[in-house]
């Protein structure tokens, strides 16, 4: 009569628990099974303390039996509803993507300032310190040290800002060359990127403010075989290839002698185009071995030292990588020139 | 500077590279070539033809012309020239054939101009020459054109002749220069007498007298070729001293002698304020560091720059002085800069002639004038001059020179190459050569034995020269610390979203009035390009406002940054210039609050740990530029690193913008000290914390920050942070009343607190803060 009941308990229990239509069904359809005090089970479980022990044994495994088969419908169905609830929450949290992203974009670095740290950082792995010097020079410095006579047109008002006390705005890179001589003295590899300033006027292709890059190197025995050796590894760098250059007489008061380095021309490779002006070159920079007026005046005894030297138009070099057309543009501070860098 | 190919082929008669192959050469080895032009294209086709007949045209001021055109047979042409008659012979050029009113032209009658003999457009060009005979001495020509600027050192490159020695010394031909008559022995005492007053300054003035003179056009192939190089025919007598200049690199000039006064040739400095009329019909007023060239009434020419209009050659001219001088170079470039007169003569003399050229020069001025103006005659010559000792030899280590170029180059070669270029050369001892610099490269260009490794370089082609990798120990460069620094700011900026933009170094004084500031603090440029750009920035705002200004145009909101050199005044020496980093948010729209806490937060990103404090709470004022209710110091480690504040509204019509101005250096040592002494590892705690939240009742216009600072002063050292949560105003406060409320976190590294010790640490900031004067909302 109990084994009946059991038996009743456990397909109503079943069917219950299969009719349940969500968590909350299911947890009573628990509950009235297994429910603590009123729990069906529970019941029959009291009941059974008043049978017979082998009777008791009997029944009991019946109880047993059923207990878990409800039970094990209780948890297949429960895992059902959790992932039907699973799902459900999926699919109600669909989000589109393409919708932009909120806060700023990273913003760009100047294109002077991306050719700096690249040449730095070509310099610094051939051994190279990457000096500053001041942007207000001194006379001495910028000309006097650098063996340029003191009458040489480049101190003309025309050419020079000019301060008071005699004081001017850097005209090249140059000076960096005698502060480094100063204080770092032989043997000496550096380079020395920075602004410079020429009283000019400006238009698509003049500026009065630029960038340069300057480098020298002094050691024993520093011949033009080895400035070759460098320009060829410079430009290689710059370009990414090895595009062919050439070196031809070129004049500078601080070197003897002195090169102008030109490349090939890139747009045209060699053919001669309007940016070459048919020549098939185009100037990259000057160069030459450090005259040895230049040593002495730093006191550096060019019997026992030499060196070669470099000066890079930076700005130049950024005009002819990205094809810029007007030199203006470099420090006009337009973002949508900046941004395409 | 312009080289006739034909002339130089004169002198280098075994030239036979092309002009677009010898203009290369000389790049290589020489100088630059910016490029060839073509002179007198024509002229190879052009014949002497006559006149035979003159038509007039009606309504016009042409004329049909029938013409004798030699080889080119009897020709029809339309001539609009006046001096179209008949019986005269002109040049006829065969240029094909055109209907002009209603007659077909054959070809033209040309002017000098259109053949590039000379300037001339107002008439056909009359001739000589036998009807069908091209015109003497005229040949199509290339004018290769070298870049002045790869001249500077050369004064022997401003002459043909210069040039051609090196044309024949890179082509391996011999030079062929013009036969030079001896002068000094031949043509009698001095006519006149010279007077130099300062010989540094006039190291040699010689002077040719002629007489018997006649004045007149100079002979097409001499116009011809000064036309072809850019000079302006003007009268034989002129002609010849620039056909000479661009020979020999010697400027001279001519004189009327009848227009001269007295018997004398003075070389001194100008008087103050001595008036000069010069030939380009200008009135100077000169100087004592101006050198003049005068006779006995005053000032007859600008030593080395140009000569007087009172004594100039003209049609009447009978007797001349011809000048054949040197003056020291930077003497006149100054005066010729200082009365901003640049003429061919001051170009030449500025970079330092030879003083042997000047008596070759009036040498070949004799040879020329006989053929220019036939019957002239050599009165005498003068020649003053200081005694320049020769320069002694330089002595070339072969050695050496290897070890320069990085290549080894035979002995013969190097002697071969010098010699060309007309260097003594001995071998002194085994290895070492002697070298005797010509005259023309002595003033200034060769001086030491590195010039001449130059010379050799050059010759062989440094193309000729292997590149080689140098072998030296392996080192570390010193660091460079400031600029590695500066490149992470940029880094980081740029994450943030921030656009880097380069700006002038230069403001104007209005710019700078704008923003409240004094202009005579200012480093200022003597010669500015412009006049607003007269002073340098001492910040960086003005220029990041200018980018905000012209970009707000174009967008609604956008970021930018810029590290530059402030650059301040000091007492003495050079200018302070001190890298500042400035950056801006602006938003069109909005009340610029985000863009205030956002770039705060790049703040703090920068300067971990740095503390905001506004005017209340810091001793430094607003600045003009400032919003004065939005304007902060910030304070890392104790140290001023910058400002932070939104600019000022009167500034900016349109939107507001955010700005954060720092200074680099002072940020830079602090942070090269934290990397040095860096930060000492705390064991992760062990034991929990305990945290509880307070609300602070305070003035609607009390800082956070001191509210803050205030609690931590009564937290004590267990207490592990203090942070800000939220503030409110509104009822139920008193207007002009928030609540601010902080979450104090305690706790211990060796245990976990007690709520005895939580309630302790509680209770002693609320009491410290009630003994403060403030409510508490607990």
């Amino acid at each position: 009569m109990l084994g009946q009941s059991i038996r009743n308990l456990e397909a109503d229990s079943l069917a219950r628990v299969a009719l349940a239509n969500n968590a909350e069904e299911l947890e009573a359809a628990r509950i009235a099974a297994f429910g603590r005090k009123e729990g069906a089970f529970q019941q029959i479980a009291k009941e059974m303390s008043k049978l017979a022990p082998d009777e008791r044994k009997h029944i009991g495994m019946l109880l047993n039996a059923a207990k878990q088969a409800v039970e094990t419908a209780l948890e297949c169905r429960k895992q059902r509803f959790a992932q039907a609830a699973l799902a459900a929450r999926l699919d109600a949290e669909w989000l589109d993507l393409t919708l932009p992203a909120p806060g700023p974009r990273r913003g760009h670095l100047h294109p002077l300032t991306q050719i700096q740290r690249e040449l730095e950082e070509l310099f610094l792995s051939l051994g190279f310190a990457v000096l500053d010097g001041p942007e207000v020079e001194t006379e001495y410095h910028n000309f006097d040290a650098l063996n340029i006579p003191a009458d040489h047109p480049a101190r003309d008002a025309q050419d020079t800002f000019w301060l008071k006390d005699g004081f001017l705005l850097r005209t090249h890179t140059s000076p960096v060359q005698v502060r480094g001589m100063e204080k770092l003295g032989p043997p000496l590899r550096m380079v020395a990127p920075g602004r410079v300033f020429r009283n000019e006027s400006v238009d698509a292709s003049h500026e009065h403010t630029f960038y340069q890059l300057e480098g020298m190197m002094i050691d024993r025995d520093v011949s033009v075989a080895h400035l070759i050796y460098f320009m060829k590894t410079l430009s290689t760098s710059i370009f990414g290839r090895d595009v062919p250059v050439r070196l031809r007489p070129g004049y500078f008061p601080f070197v003897e002698p002195g090169f102008e380095l030109d490349i090939q021309c890139l747009i045209c490779g060699g053919a001669g185009c309007a940016v070459c002006k048919q020549s098939g070159w185009v100037e990259l920079l000057g160069c030459g071995l450090v005259n040895p007026n230049v040593l002495r005046l730093s006191g550096i005894d060019p019997e026992e030292w030499s060196g070669f030297a470099f000066g890079l138009g930076l700005t130049r070099l950024v005009m002819m990588r990205y094809g810029i057309d007007d030199i203006r543009l470099l420090q006009g501070g337009d973002l949508r020139f900046l941004e395409q860098f | 500077m312009k080289f006739s190919y034909n002339w130089l082929r004169e002198l280098v008669p075994g030239l036979a590279s092309a002009p677009g192959e010898l203009a290369q050469l000389i790049t290589m080895k020489t100088a630059e070539c910016e490029g060839i032009e073509a002179a007198g294209v024509l002229l190879d086709q052009v014949c002497a033809a006559r006149v035979e007949s003159v038509e007039p045209l009606p309504n016009s001021h042409n004329v049909k012309a029938t013409v004798d055109a030699g080889p080119h047979g009897h020709i029809t042409v339309v001539c609009g020239a006046p001096n179209c008659r008949a019986g005269s012979v002109a040049a006829y050029a065969p240029v094909g054939r055109k209907v002009v009113q209603g007659i077909e032209s054959d070809g033209m009658l040309a002017s000098g101009a259109e053949l590039g003999i000379n300037r001339d457009h107002a008439g056909i060009l009359e001739l000589v020459e036998p009807v069908g005979s091209p015109i003497t001495g005229c040949a199509p020509d290339s004018i290769i054109e070298i870049d002045n600027k790869s001249i500077t050192h050369r004064p022997d490159l401003w002459g043909h002749l210069g040039m051609a020695r090196e044309v024949a010394a890179i082509v391996r031909q011999a030079l062929s220069p013009p036969e030079v008559r001896a002068l000094s022995a031949s043509h009698g005492s001095s006519p006149i007498r010279i007077v130099i007053e300062d010989e540094q300054l006039c190291p040699r003035y010689s002077a040719l007298v002629f007489e018997n003179v006649t004045v007149k056009p100079s002979p097409l192939w001499l116009q011809y070729r000064l036309t072809a190089i850019g000079l302006n025919p003007i009268n034989n007598i002129v002609d010849m001293t620039n056909y000479l200049m661009a020979e020999l690199a010697q400027p001279m000039h001519a004189f009327d002698a009848d227009l001269l006064r007295g018997g004398a040739i003075f070389v001194r400095p100008a008087r103050r304020g001595e008036q000069f009329r010069a030939l380009n019909e200008e009135e100077y007023t000169l100087e004592p560091s101006n050198l003049v060239i005068a006779d006995a009434a005053g000032a007859i020419g600008l030593a080395g720059v140009i000569g007087g209009m009172d004594s100039k050659i003209s049609e009447k001219t009978t007797r001349v002085v011809l000048e054949s001088a040197n003056f020291l170079a930077s003497s006149v470039r100054k005066t010729s800069a200082a009365l901003k007169l640049r003429t061919d003569a001051s170009m030449r003399f500025e970079k330092s002639q030879d003083p042997a050229n000047t008596v070759r020069a009036l040498a070949r001025a004799v040879d020329l004038l006989e053929e220019l103006s036939p019957g002239i005659r050599v009165v005498g010559m003068a020649d003053q001059q200081r005694e320049i000792p020769p320069r002694p030899p330089i002595e070339l280590p072969l050695a050496w020179l290897e070890r320069k170029l990085g290549r080894a180059v035979p002995p013969a070669e190097v002697r071969d190459i010098l010699q060309r270029l007309e260097f003594g050369v001995e071998e002194q001892s085994g290895g070492v050569f002697s070298v005797t610099v010509p005259s023309w490269r002595a003033t200034k260009d060769v001086t030491i034995k590195d010039d001449l490794a130059e010379e050799v370089g050059r010759m062989i082609g440094y193309g000729a020269i292997p590149p080689r990798a140098p072998l030296f120990p392996a080192t570390v460069p010193p660091a460079n610390p400031e600029r590695r620094f500066q490149h992470e700011a940029r880094e980081l900026f740029t994450g943030l979203g921030f656009t880097e933009v380069y700006n002038y170094s230069f403001v104007s004084e209005e710019s700078v009035r704008a923003f409240g500031l004094d202009p005579v603090s200012y480093v200022r440029v003597a010669n500015p390009i412009a006049s607003d750009q007269a002073l340098l920035r001492t910040s960086l705002v003005p220029g990041i406002r200018r980018n905000i200004v012209d970009n707000q145009k174009h967008r609604d909101a956008f970021r930018l940054f810029e590290i530059g050199l402030e650059i301040h005044k000091r007492e003495a020496g050079l200018p302070d210039e001190i890298p500042h980093l400035a950056a801006a948010i602006y938003d069109r729209y909005g009340d610029g609050i985000a863009g205030l806490f956002e770039i705060k937060r790049a703040a703090e990103c920068f300067m971990p740990g740095a503390k905001v404090c506004p005017a209340e709470a810091g001793p430094e004022q607003a600045r003009p530029y400032e919003h004065p209710a939005r304007a902060a110091d910030i304070i890392w480690m104790g140290e001023r690193t910058g400002r932070l504040f939104e600019l000022h509204p009167t500034l900016l019509e349109v939107g507001r913008a955010a700005i954060l101005d720092l200074d680099l250096r002072v940020i830079e040592r602090i942070t090269s000290r934290r990397l040095k002494y860096g930060t000492q590892y705390a064991p992760i705690r062990r034991y929990p914390s305990s945290a509880f939240d307070l609300s602070v009742i305070a003035g609607e216009r009390e800082l956070a920050g001191t509210l803050e600072t205030r609690i931590a002063g009564f937290a004590g050292e267990l207490v592990e942070s203090i942070a800000f949560l939220r503030q409110y105003s509104g009822p139920p406060l008193a207007p002009g009343q928030k609540s601010v409320s902080f979450r104090v976190t305690a706790g211990s590294p060796e245990r976990t607190l007690s709520s005895e010790e939580v309630s302790e640490i509680r209770q002693r900031i609320i009491e410290g803060m009630r003994g403060l004067g403030y409510d508490l909302r607990l």
